[in-house]
């Protein structure tokens, strides 16, 4: 899942381990998520979210976004 | 110094552990200090006692799944569930070529073996949980 995770980490000077420790998980695994390797579950997509304050959407691209724009669409 | 995790160190000294009694208990029986229960009851005592250790390693593996995060369950699961894939299909391969096409006899405990061997084969190349 394409995320922020990175350019968000380097707006706010934080080094991986400093993440990982906010959200109470390993570096590996925040190593993971910015390349790629890992898909975070709910859980720990919201809590890296509100780590940075912001909205999940706002840290995490939404895969299926423009599926549902295209079902709203359809379905009128 | 590499430093371990607190749920990968409490891992390694299990496994340090458990499979010291394994290597101990067999070394001692290939030096035959256990020839003389050679088909006595107390044989399946000492094939208990040597096996033990491998459910250990189970509760030790999934003991460090249970006090890690997501990321490394996911990726000690892959891993574990592709090499028992892959030592069961090898053995199973190996006793169907003893059946039909003689070949010669592998004792059932090389599964343990095989399975560790294949879990170090996959684990360098499984680094993703997807």
């Amino acid at each position: 899942m394409r995320n922020h995770l990175r350019e968000l980490r380097a707006q706010r000077r934080w080094s991986q381990a400093d993440l990982a420790e906010r959200v109470g998980v390993s570096r590996q695994a925040v190593n993971a998520l910015e390349t790629d390797k890992h898909d975070p579950s709910l859980g720990l997509a919201y809590r890296i979210a509100a780590a940075f304050e912001l909205p999940v959407e706002a840290v995490f691209e939404n895969p299926h976004a423009a599926a549902g724009e295209q079902r709203q669409v359809g379905g009128e | 110094m590499f430093k371990l995790d607190p749920p990968h160190r409490r891992y390694a000294l299990r496994t340090w552990g458990f499979m010291g009694v394994y290597m101990a208990l067999n070394l001692a029986a290939m030096f035959g200090v256990f020839d003389r229960l050679q088909g006595q009851p107390g044989a399946w005592v000492l094939a208990l006692a040597i096996s033990a250790p491998i459910a250990g390693q189970l509760w030790a593996t999934l003991g460090l799944m249970a006090d890690s995060d997501e990321f490394v369950r996911a990726l000690t699961a892959r891993r574990f569930i592709l090499a028992s894939g892959l030592a069961m299909g090898l053995f199973s391969t190996w006793g169907f070529a003893e059946s039909y096409a003689g070949a010669p006899h592998a004792p059932g405990w090389l599964i343990y073996p095989l399975f560790w061997g294949a879990f170090c084969l996959v684990s360098p190349l499984v680094r993703s949980t997807r």
